[in-house]
C-alpha cells in the first residue's frame, strides 16, 4: 500500500521567524494520527500548507497516495484526496443536513436541473449513516447535538468529489464536545479510518490523543520533535515532549506573595454558557488567573462573574448575593469588567477617548444639569496620563486613531476611574503590544495593591505567571485544580490546561 | 444605522493637524452649499427671493417638519429607525380634532394627543426591544396600523374645524411674535432642548453609546433597553406635538395628512449626520440641514419649478447622505 501521506523537508519562513524547519513524517492508509504541540509550534502552518494556503520553501514535497501535491491551490489539495474539517465546521446553522452536504460537491439533478431531493435525503442519510450517526437530515444543523454536527462536516467532507478520499484532516474535533458526545466521535474516526483513509488530527486535548490516535507527532518550535505509537506513552511524557522540559517546580520567591485582605468574591456552584461548575473565591488585595483552553469555560468565567451573560448558581460580593445579568448592579456594587475582544465588547470606536472613559458614570461631571465639558476633560486627562496613552493628553482623538495596545489601555482607565473592588478581565493583553502589555500587568498590581479583587481569565500562560497570586484551571467546564506559588508556571499550567500534569490536584479551586 | 454611527468620525490621527487649517470643509459644506444657494436664487430671483415674506414662508412651513425631524434624532442616535413619527403625527391631528370637534375642551384634545404619542412610543418599544423585531421592520408595520387608527377616528373622511368656533386652540399655531409665526418657536424651543439632552446630559452620552456599541454599552453599565424604549417614547411624542401643532395651522385633519412628513424627516437627519459632528446625528447639523433642503426646494419653486421638485429633493438629499456618510466609511477601513 502506498503511503497515505509523505511530507519531505517542509520549511516556511515568514519574515524572522521559521514557522516550520524542516519536518518530514509519514502517514500510512487507515492510522489515526495526532498532530500536538504549544501555540506556534508550527502545527497550523503545516496543516495550511497541506490545505493550499501557504506556500511552502522550495525543498519541501508532499505527496498524497503517491500523488504530488502543487501548493497554494486548494483546488490541487481537494484533488489529490484531502479534506479538511476546521474547528468552526463551516456548517449552515439553519439549513439542514442535505443543503450542507450538497454544499461543496453540488446536488443531484435530473437533466432538467430540478434537484432530485428524494436521491439527495437518501444520499446524505447513508453518508451519516455510515459514520455510525442516524440524523434526521431534513431539520436544520443548528438543531443538532454538536457531535451529530460534527458528523454532517466529516460525512460532507468524506463525500466523494471526482477523486477518491485519501486522507481526511480534522482541526481540534472534539474541542468543544462533552465528553459523552467525545466519545462518540471518537468511534466515528475510527470507522473512517477503518475505510482506509488516514485520518490526522490537531489536538490540544491530551484525552483524545489517547483515546483516539494510533500514534503522535510532536512539533516544537517549528522542529519535528518525535512520531511514535501512542501505546506507552502517558501523558505526563507527552506534556514533557510537548513543553520540552521536564516539569519541575519552579523556584519562584515565595516571599514574594501580597498579602491578602478579607474575602469579597465568592462563587458557589455557578454555571452559565460553557461553565458548568465553578466555586471560587477572591480576597481583596489578591490577583487571582483563570487558565484553560478554549471550550474549557475559560472564555465564560468573566462574563459570567460581571454579569453580562445568564448563569445559575451564587455569587456574592462582601456577602451580599449579585443578581445575575445586570451589569449596572454589579457596576454598583463596585464590580468592573474589562472583556475581551474589545472592538466588539468595549470600545465606542468613532467617540472620543473622553467619552470612553467617562461612559460608565458621565453623571460626575453635572453641574446645574449641564454636563461640563471642561472638568470632564480635566478628568479623562488624569487618566490619560496615568495610563500614559499615546499620543498624551489627546481627549477628544476618537478610539480609532489609537493603536490596539493604547486603546486597551483606554478601556482599562474607563474601569480604573470607577476605583473598582473586584476586578475582572478577560484577556487584558489580547492583541497588545509588548510596551503596553508591561504597563498594563503594572496596572494590575497597582490595583491589587490598593485592596482591589482581580481575577484575570488568560490564554497566556506567561501572563498569568507575571501577574497571579493562584491560578485556577478550568478543564471541561469546571474549575478542575488550583496552582499557587512555585506551582505557577507556563509549563505547568500548560500541562494542567491540557491534561493531568503537575498542576492537577484533588484540592477543590478555593 | 450603526454604519452611519461609526462612519465619518476618524479620519486617522495624520489628518489631524490638517484640518486645523482647513476651512472645516467636511463639518460645514452645509452652511457653504446653503450660502452658495442664497446666492444663486438672490441673484435669478432678487425679488421674490430675498423678500421678508420668503423668509418667514420658510420659516413657517418648515416648523413643523423640523419638530418631527428634531424628534426622531432622539432614536437614531440610539441606533434605532422610528418609521412611525409620520403615522404618530397622523393620529395626533386626527384624535385632537376629532376631541375638539366632540367638545371634550382643549386639555383633553392635546393632552390625548400627547398621551397617546407616549402609547406609540411604548407599542415600538415593545415589539423592538422585547419581541426583537429589527426597528425598521417593526417601526414599517407599526406605521400602517397607526394609518388604520387615523382612518378609524376620521372614517375615512376629513375633519375641519370651523374658523370661528376654535380660535383659543388654532391661535396656538397663528399667533405671531416679531413677526414670525408660534411654530417657528416651538421648533426653537424643542431643538434647544433635544441639542441640550444630547450634548450636555449623561442620557445623551448612552443614547450615543447605544448607536455606537449597544454591547459595550451594556457591558458599561447603560440600560441599553430603558434607553431605547425613552428614544421611542420621545420621537413619537415629538411628532404627535407636531401634529396639534399642524392641525392649529390647518385647521384640517385627514389619515393622509401625515404622508409628506416621513421622508424629509430621514433625509433631514442623515444629511444632519454629516454636517456639525460628523458621524452622528446631531441637532444643529439637522437645522443646518432643513434649511439647505428649504432653501434650494423654495428657490426652486419661485423660479417656476414644478411642485414636485420638493419630493425629488428630498429623495436625492437622502440618498446623497447615505452615499457621503458610507463613503467615509469606506475610506476610514
Amino acid at each position: 500500500m502506498t503511503t497515505a501521506l509523505s511530507v519531505r523537508h517542509a520549511t516556511k519562513i515568514f519574515g524572522a521567524q521559521v514557522a516550520l524547519n524542516d519536518v518530514s513524517i509519514d502517514v500510512e492508509p487507515g492510522e489515526v494520527r495526532a498532530l500536538v504541540g504549544q501555540n506556534g509550534c508550527g502545527k497550523s502552518t503545516l496543516i495550511k500548507i497541506l490545505a493550499g494556503f501557504h506556500a511552502p520553501e522550495s525543498g519541501t514535497e508532499v505527496t498524497v497516495g503517491g500523488e504530488k501535491l502543487a501548493f497554494e491551490d486548494p483546488a490541487a489539495s481537494e484533488a489529490v484526496g484531502l479534506r479538511f474539517v476546521h474547528q468552526d465546521l463551516g456548517l449552515v446553522g439553519n439549513l439542514d443536513a442535505v443543503d450542507n452536504m450538497a454544499m461543496g460537491s453540488g446536488y443531484i439533478t435530473n437533466p432538467t436541473k430540478t434537484i432530485r431531493w428524494r436521491k439527495e435525503r437518501a444520499a446524505a442519510g447513508e453518508a451519516l449513516a455510515a459514520l455510525g450517526y442516524d440524523i434526521n437530515v431534513r431539520v436544520p444543523v443548528a438543531s443538532l447535538q454538536m457531535s451529530e454536527r460534527t458528523a454532517v462536516a466529516i460525512a460532507r467532507a468524506m463525500t466523494d468529489r471526482g477523486s477518491p478520499v485519501k486522507m481526511l484532516i480534522l482541526d481540534e474535533p472534539t474541542a468543544n464536545l462533552p465528553d459523552a458526545e467525545a466519545q462518540r466521535l471518537y468511534a466515528l474516526v475510527r470507522r473512517v479510518a477503518d475505510t482506509g483513509v488516514a485520518v490526522l488530527f490537531v489536538s490540544h486535548h491530551f484525552d483524545e490523543v489517547f483515546e483516539m490516535a494510533d500514534s503522535v507527532t510532536v512539533l516544537r518550535d517549528g522542529n519535528h520533535i518525535i512520531t511514535r505509537p501512542v501505546e506507552g506513552l502517558d501523558e505526563e511524557q507527552l506534556i514533557e515532549l510537548v513543553v520540552g522540559r521536564k516539569l519541575e517546580a519552579h523556584n519562584k520567591d515565595a516571599a514574594d506573595a501580597r498579602e491578602h485582605g478579607p474575602e469579597i468574591l465568592k462563587l458557589t456552584n455557578v454555571a452559565g454558557g460553557s461553565v458548568t461548575g465553578v466555586d471560587l473565591t477572591v480576597h481583596r488585595g489578591e490577583v487571582v488567573g483563570v487558565a484553560g483552553i478554549t471550550g474549557s469555560g475559560r472564555e465564560a468565567v468573566a462574563g459570567i462573574i460581571f454579569g453580562g451573560m445568564e448563569r445559575s448558581g451564587e455569587i456574592t460580593i462582601d456577602g451580599k448575593v449579585l443578581p445575575q445579568n445586570r451589569p449596572d448592579i454589579s457596576i454598583e456594587r463596585g464590580v468592573a469588567l474589562v472583556p475581551a475582544e474589545r472592538h466588539a465588547n468595549a470600545s465606542l470606536i468613532d467617540q472620543t477617548l473622553r467619552e470612553n472613559i467617562t461612559l460608565v458614570d458621565p453623571g460626575r461631571h453635572v453641574t446645574l444639569g449641564i454636563l461640563r465639558r471642561r472638568p470632564e476633560r480635566a478628568d479623562v486627562r488624569v487618566w490619560l496620563d496615568k495610563l500614559t496613552v499615546k499620543p498624551g493628553g489627546q481627549t477628544e482623538y476618537t478610539m480609532a486613531q489609537l493603536s490596539g495596545g493604547n486603546q486597551q489601555k483606554v478601556i482599562l482607565a474607563r474601569w480604573l476611574r470607577q476605583e473598582p473592588e473586584v476586578m475582572v478581565m478577560d484577556e487584558p493583553t489580547q492583541g497588545v503590544d509588548v510596551g503596553a502589555k508591561a504597563d498594563i500587568h503594572t496596572l494590575i498590581d497597582e490595583a491589587a495593591a490598593q485592596g482591589a479583587a482581580v481575577v484575570v481569565c488568560s490564554t497566556d500562560h506567561e501572563e498569568l505567571v507575571r501577574v497571579c497570586d493562584r491560578v485556577v484551571i478550568m478543564r471541561r467546564g469546571v474549575s478542575a485544580a488550583t496552582l499557587r506559588g512555585n506551582d505557577i508556571t507556563a509549563d505547568n499550567i500548560t500541562a494542567a490546561t491540557i491534561g493531568r500534569g503537575t498542576g492537577d490536584s484533588t484540592e477543590p479551586a478555593d | 444605522m450603526t454604519d452611519l454611527q461609526t462612519a465619518p468620525a476618524s479620519d486617522g490621527a495624520q489628518k489631524k493637524p490638517k484640518r486645523r487649517f482647513s476651512l472645516g470643509l467636511d463639518k460645514y459644506s452645509g452652511i457653504y452649499v446653503w450660502a452658495v444657494l442664497v446666492v444663486i436664487f438672490a441673484l435669478w430671483i432678487p425679488d421674490l427671493f430675498l423678500s421678508w415674506d420668503n423668509v418667514r414662508t420658510i420659516l413657517t412651513f418648515q416648523a413643523i417638519s423640523t419638530i418631527v425631524a428634531l424628534g426622531l434624532i432622539i432614536p437614531v442616535a440610539a441606533g434605532a429607525f422610528d418609521l412611525t413619527i409620520a403615522g404618530a403625527l397622523t393620529v395626533s391631528v386626527c384624535f385632537t380634532a376629532w376631541a375638539l370637534l366632540s367638545h371634550k375642551g382643549v386639555v383633553v384634545a392635546v393632552g390625548g394627543a400627547l398621551l397617546i404619542g407616549v402609547i406609540i412610543g411604548l407599542a415600538n418599544a415593545l415589539v423592538v426591544v422585547k419581541f426583537k423585531v429589527d426597528s425598521f421592520i417593526g417601526t414599517l408595520g407599526m406605521s400602517s396600523v397607526l394609518g388604520a387608527i387615523a382612518y378609524m377616528i376620521t372614517d375615512g373622511g376629513q375633519l375641519v374645524l370651523s374658523e370661528q368656533g376654535y380660535y383659543p386652540f388654532l391661535d396656538f399655531a397663528r399667533t405671531e411674535w416679531l413677526g414670525i409665526s408660534a411654530p417657528v418657536y416651538y421648533a426653537g424651543l424643542i431643538a434647544v432642548v433635544i441639542w441640550w439632552v444630547l450634548e450636555y446630559t449623561p442620557g445623551g452620552r448612552y443614547l450615543y453609546a447605544v448607536g455606537g456599541n449597544p454591547v459595550a454599552a451594556r457591558l458599561a453599565g447603560v440600560k441599553v433597553a430603558r434607553i431605547i424604549t425613552l428614544s421611542f417614547i420621545a420621537s413619537a411624542v415629538v411628532a404627535s406635538f407636531a401634529g396639534v401643532v399642524l392641525l392649529a395651522s390647518t385647521a384640517n385633519a385627514s389619515p393622509d395628512i401625515g404622508l409628506g412628513y416621513l421622508l424629509p424627516a430621514f433625509s433631514a437627519v442623515f444629511l444632519g449626520a454629516t454636517q456639525i459632528r460628523p458621524g452622528r446625528v446631531n441637532v444643529l447639523g439637522t437645522i443646518v440641514a432643513i434649511l439647505l433642503l428649504a432653501t434650494g426646494v423654495t428657490g426652486l419653486q419661485l423660479a417656476g419649478a414644478p411642485t414636485y421638485i420638493t419630493q425629488l429633493f428630498n429623495g436625492a438629499a437622502l440618498i446623497v447622505a447615505m452615499a457621503l456618510a458610507s463613503r467615509t466609511a469606506r475610506r476610514r477601513s
